[in-house]
């Protein structure tokens, strides 16, 4: 009896809280919807295509699949992870796109700052002259660059040996297969990073060149001793760019030109992927190698950006 | 340097030679890294020029001219349907990705939210996953979905670029607040403050973002080889299908097509140069 009492005194009253805080709650929801929902379509998408498919590529590391809808996928745990570190293949290609990586720097960081430096100097007619000149190659597609340059580098007849006067068979001898790659993608990313190089360039306030005029610096001291370190984050910046993103930009041109080859002197990470997914049907196994790029990258990623912040000079 | 210059008129003349040599060597050097940019793409237009039976001349210049190369393509691959679809699949995604980046970035500038750091860092997130990974879900679930050698699966995957969001975001976060607020306290909703009050003042940024957003869905390979896996349908899937040939590539065609599908982004570039470079320079400075 004392507790229906009870129960009946007490339910009123927090029955009533209830009733003035719900319209407050709903009140309150209603207010912090508005982000969410302008989020959702660009949140959703990319749960749907880049995460969620993250996820799955992990679940399916521990499988043995062969994407055959008709064949069970197997668990095997992490036998995947296993074989692919002890992969010889996978030890190529980490020092094959370490290397790569480190060759189209020349073209992305050090090519892009001298002619940032020289052109800046000229006059304005000059200076987008050149600049259109070099930028062109940035529009051209992939895959017409590709052809393009298998025309141009074909060892009968491509204008690149009849300057040259010998035929060197540029796409099936290791070095100058690996040099043509690096140059190709050099050739493609040149225009894009002067482009850069040169808005870091007409950001750097003049007032500090002419202050070190007057302490009678020379050309040289100026550029190396004021320009360069305030141009360090448009620098550190394409460097991160391009060893987060090399891989993935010799790709197409590995795929339509040598197929890693030859003897697979070509190769990269991701290609090598490629190869086991979509190639090999290794489908466990090629997750795990991605997945493994994935965290490898990311670490990679985060140290850079550590090492900008403390390099890095701030003009202020 | 000045007072040098004073008391020495020699070292005067002496320095002008020496900036005029520099100069020079540096047009010399200018001027080679220009050529090694430019002469592809002209020797790719030179070949597709010539006579189908003197492709392999070495002339510098096509002559006689003959669209022969052209017409050829013409017969063996639908080109004009083929950049009409790549015309249509890129503007589409593009179009898409300006609206949902738009209002993503808006949301991001306009309020304070619980997530938002996170939800933040899931897009720049998305730079480290490699296309390679997610394809194969990717693909199985748009097999599910049926819409596999289908226009709309190469752009359904494509709608949301994360280099959109963040551009953007950075834009309207340089946007003079005072305005939104002045906009919110007149009663207007959110939704009308975006499409009255920033839009309008965004259109420079927005254009420039549309045209490499463009550039780039018109450029992509992969995906499409992936998901439509037929000649037929984008430019860059009917090019590869010129490579084999069977007395190898058909160079005369195959110049004559890359150059087909290389014409509309050169015609943009063209026409809006200081606006596609622009373009360029922004969404390279993150």
């Amino acid at each position: 009896m004392t507790g229906t009492f009870v129960e009946v005194a007490a339910v009123p009253r927090p029955r009533a809280v209830v009733t003035a805080q719900r319209p407050a709650l709903a009140r309150r929801a209603v207010r912090a919807l508005p982000p969410y929902l302008f989020l959702l379509p660009a949140v959703g998408a990319l749960v749907v295509w880049t995460y969620r498919p993250l996820g799955a590529a992990l679940n399916l590391s521990f499988f043995s699949w062969n994407l055959l809808p008709t064949t069970p996928k197997e668990y095997v745990g992490l036998d995947n992870y296993r074989r692919l570190i002890d992969l010889p293949e996978l030890r190529n290609a980490l020092w094959l796109t370490v290397a790569m990586t480190g060759a189209l720097l020349l073209f992305t960081v050090v090519l892009p700052t001298v002619v940032a430096l020289w052109t800046s100097a000229l006059g304005g007619r000059g200076r987008a002259v050149y600049g259109a000149l070099i930028f062109a190659p940035v529009l051209v597609p992939p895959v017409a660059g590709a052809a393009l340059w298998q025309w141009m580098l074909d060892p009968r007849s491509g204008a690149v040996d009849r300057v040259l006067g010998h035929p060197i068979n540029w796409i099936h001898e290791v070095r100058p297969a690996q040099i043509a790659i690096v140059v190709i993608t050099g050739w493609h990313l040149l225009g894009f990073a002067v482009l850069v190089v040169a808005a870091g360039l007409s950001g750097i306030d003049d007032e500090y060149r002419a202050a070190a005029l007057l302490d009678r610096a020379s050309r040289w001291q100026i550029t190396r001793w004021i320009v360069l370190p305030l141009l360090s984050p448009t620098l550190v910046f394409l460097a991160l760019m391009t060893i987060l993103m090399s891989g993935q930009l010799t790709f197409p041109l590995i795929d339509t030109l040598t197929q890693g080859g030859p003897d697979s002197q070509t190769t990269n990470v991701y290609y090598l992927l490629w190869e086991y997914g979509f190639q090999n049907f290794d489908t466990g196994f090629a997750s795990a190698a991605g997945l493994l790029f994935f965290a490898a990258f990311g670490l990679v990623a985060l140290a850079l950006i550590r090492l900008s912040d403390r390099l890095t000079f701030h003009d202020s | 340097m000045t007072t040098a210059r004073a008391s020495n008129p020699g070292a005067a003349g002496e320095t002008g030679w020496r900036d005029r040599v520099r100069g020079a060597v540096g047009h010399g050097l200018l001027a080679a890294l220009s050529l090694f940019c430019v002469f592809p793409i002209y020797w790719m237009y030179a070949t597709s020029l010539r006579r189908p039976d003197e492709v392999y001349s070495v002339s510098l210049f096509p002559w006689p001219l003959s669209v022969g190369n052209y017409t050829h393509v013409a017969d063996v691959l639908p080109i004009g349907r083929l950049i009409l679809n790549t015309f249509v699949v890129a503007l589409v995604i593009a179009v898409g990705q300006l609206l949902v980046g738009l209002l993503a970035a808006y949301a991001f500038t306009a309020w304070r939210f619980r997530g938002q750091t996170l939800l933040y860092l899931a897009f720049v997130g998305t730079w480290l996953v490699p296309f390679q990974v997610t394809m194969l879900p990717n693909y199985t679930l748009l097999y599910r979905a049926g819409l596999l050698n289908t226009l709309p699966g190469v752009i359904v995957p494509n709608l949301v670029s994360a280099l959109g969001v963040l551009l953007l975001r950075q834009h309207m976060a340089s946007f003079p607040r005072d305005l939104i607020d002045a906009a919110r306290i007149d009663g207007r909703s959110a939704w009308s403050i975006l499409w009255t009050v920033i839009v309008p003042n965004l259109r420079a940024p927005l254009a420039a973002l549309a045209i490499v957003l463009f550039i780039n869905a018109w450029n992509d390979y992969f995906w499409p080889a992936l998901v439509l896996q037929r000649a037929d349908s984008v430019v860059q899937l009917g090019l590869r299908g010129l490579f084999v040939g069977v007395e190898g590539p058909d160079w005369g065609g195959l110049m004559a097509g890359s150059g087909l599908a290389c014409l509309p982004i050169f015609a943009i570039y063209l026409l809006l140069q200081r606006h596609v470079v622009n373009a360029f320079v922004r969404s390279g400075l993150k």
